[in-house]
């Protein structure tokens, strides 16, 4: 038996027996970290193609299921029937949009959405809609100078 | 430094003045984020979840460079003390926390105005991947062996480890994500938030950083007193045989 006295407190084995609970952590960890990984590859690179890209980029082709990015133009939005239809616009190309249910969030005309779904003639037959929402935040309760201009500016968002 | 069994606490004077100025900060904080900001004039009133949302990821990002600081002094340094590992791992175990609470934030925000609680786009994927590395490294500073070993291995991972900042942070710049992009530190130092609604932010940043500092030097205290404990355990048993032989 070795009984040598310790010359140094951070060079003494403190634990010495196996750790089960932090090896199964690492494990797990291994796996989702894989599991999101491959996520990332699939889905998180390019997460949606333009309007104006249907049919012309690379992995936007009207033969799959895509996810399409663009703007809710104004005055296009329409709810009957359970269902809502709208018009997407992107650089001066234009797409209707038909979802089936509320896309709900904060869903409006003038707004950016990416809607998953696939072509349908020269339509869009969406089955998923998320909206986007920019890094420009402006107080509810302003002058309503200021709120005549938002009005005047509401569709004004910039595209590219 | 050996705490002594007298002096088994991780509170001074100094962290308690500065948990009162915490709390003060927290208070505020409530208050500017629920009553004086005004609501947005898209989001309404979710956009409140933006004063921790953001607080938090900044706070988390903070820790995983302080980890990776700490972890490069330790294997750099002469002396390899591993007080630095300490601070490393406290502050990696605070970034866990508070990515945690990005991503459920985040997740709520998400429901509320995209209308969905997750999408594996690119902002979010990397985020769930950063959260997952740091699990993992905390993971492994439980392995087990000596007070060395685990410094050297995790010190290795932080190192790594934190280049994933960057790739969580400008993600949607490189690529189409559904996120949208920083709403201060942007590429083009933009930052278009009206009023109060900066300075909430602002008073979310500095508060929860404040609090990170707080929360840091208790933490790497206990770990101190668990190394102590572990340390007085195995000096115990070597003491217990040492008894057992001479006995004999």
């Amino acid at each position: 038996m070795d009984l040598t006295p310790r010359t140094d407190g951070a060079g003494v084995p403190v634990r010495r027996r196996r750790r089960w609970a932090p090896m199964v952590v690492v494990a797990l960890a291994l796996v989702a970290g894989g599991v999101v990984v491959t996520k990332f590859l699939t889905s998180a690179i390019d997460y949606y193609c333009n309007v104006d890209e249907i049919g012309v980029r690379d992995g936007c082709d009207g033969d799959r299921r895509i996810r399409v990015q663009g703007i809710v133009r104004k005055d296009t939005l329409e709810k009957k029937d359970g269902t809502t239809a709208f018009t997407l616009e992107w650089n001066g190309k234009s797409i209707d949009v038909s979802y089936l249910g509320d896309p709900g969030g904060v869903f409006q005309e003038c707004i950016p959405v990416v809607a998953h779904g696939r072509l349908d003639g020269a339509g869009f037959d969406s089955d998923r809609i998320e909206v986007k929402h920019t890094n420009e935040y402006q107080e509810k309760n302003k002058s309503r100078f200021d709120e005549a201009n938002e009005e005047a500016a509401a569709c004004s968002v910039s595209e590219g | 430094m050996t705490p002594t069994a007298a002096h088994a606490t991780t509170g001074t004077p100094a962290t308690r003045r500065l948990g009162a100025v915490v709390a003060v900060l927290l208070a505020l904080l409530v208050m500017s984020g629920l009553w004086w900001s005004a609501e947005d004039v898209v989001q309404g009133s979710t956009v409140r979840i933006m004063y921790v949302h953001v607080p938090s990821i900044w706070v988390a990002y903070m820790a995983f460079a302080l980890t990776a600081v700490c972890s490069g002094a330790y294997v750099s340094g002469r002396s390899r003390s591993v007080a630095w590992d300490r601070v490393a791992g406290a502050s990696a175990e605070i970034g866990v926390l508070f990515v945690a609470v990005s991503l459920v934030t985040g997740s709520l925000w998400g429901r509320l105005t995209w209308g969905t609680y997750w999408v594996w786009d690119a902002r979010l994927t990397s985020t769930a991947f950063l959260f997952i590395t740091y699990v993992g490294y905390l993971a492994v500073r439980r392995l087990g062996g000596t007070l060395r070993q685990r410094a050297r291995r995790s010190s290795v991972i932080a190192l790594l480890a934190v280049l994933e900042i960057p790739l969580v942070h400008f993600s949607v710049e490189l690529w189409r994500s559904l996120h949208q992009e920083a709403s201060v530190a942007n590429p083009n130092a933009r930052v278009e938030l009206d009023g109060l609604m900066l300075f909430t932010l602002m008073l979310g940043l500095a508060t929860f950083t404040a609090l990170f500092v707080w929360l840091l030097l208790h933490r790497q205290r206990v770990i101190l007193l668990e190394d102590t404990v572990a340390d007085r355990g195995l000096d115990e048993a070597i003491a217990s045989r040492r008894d057992e032989a001479g006995a004999r």
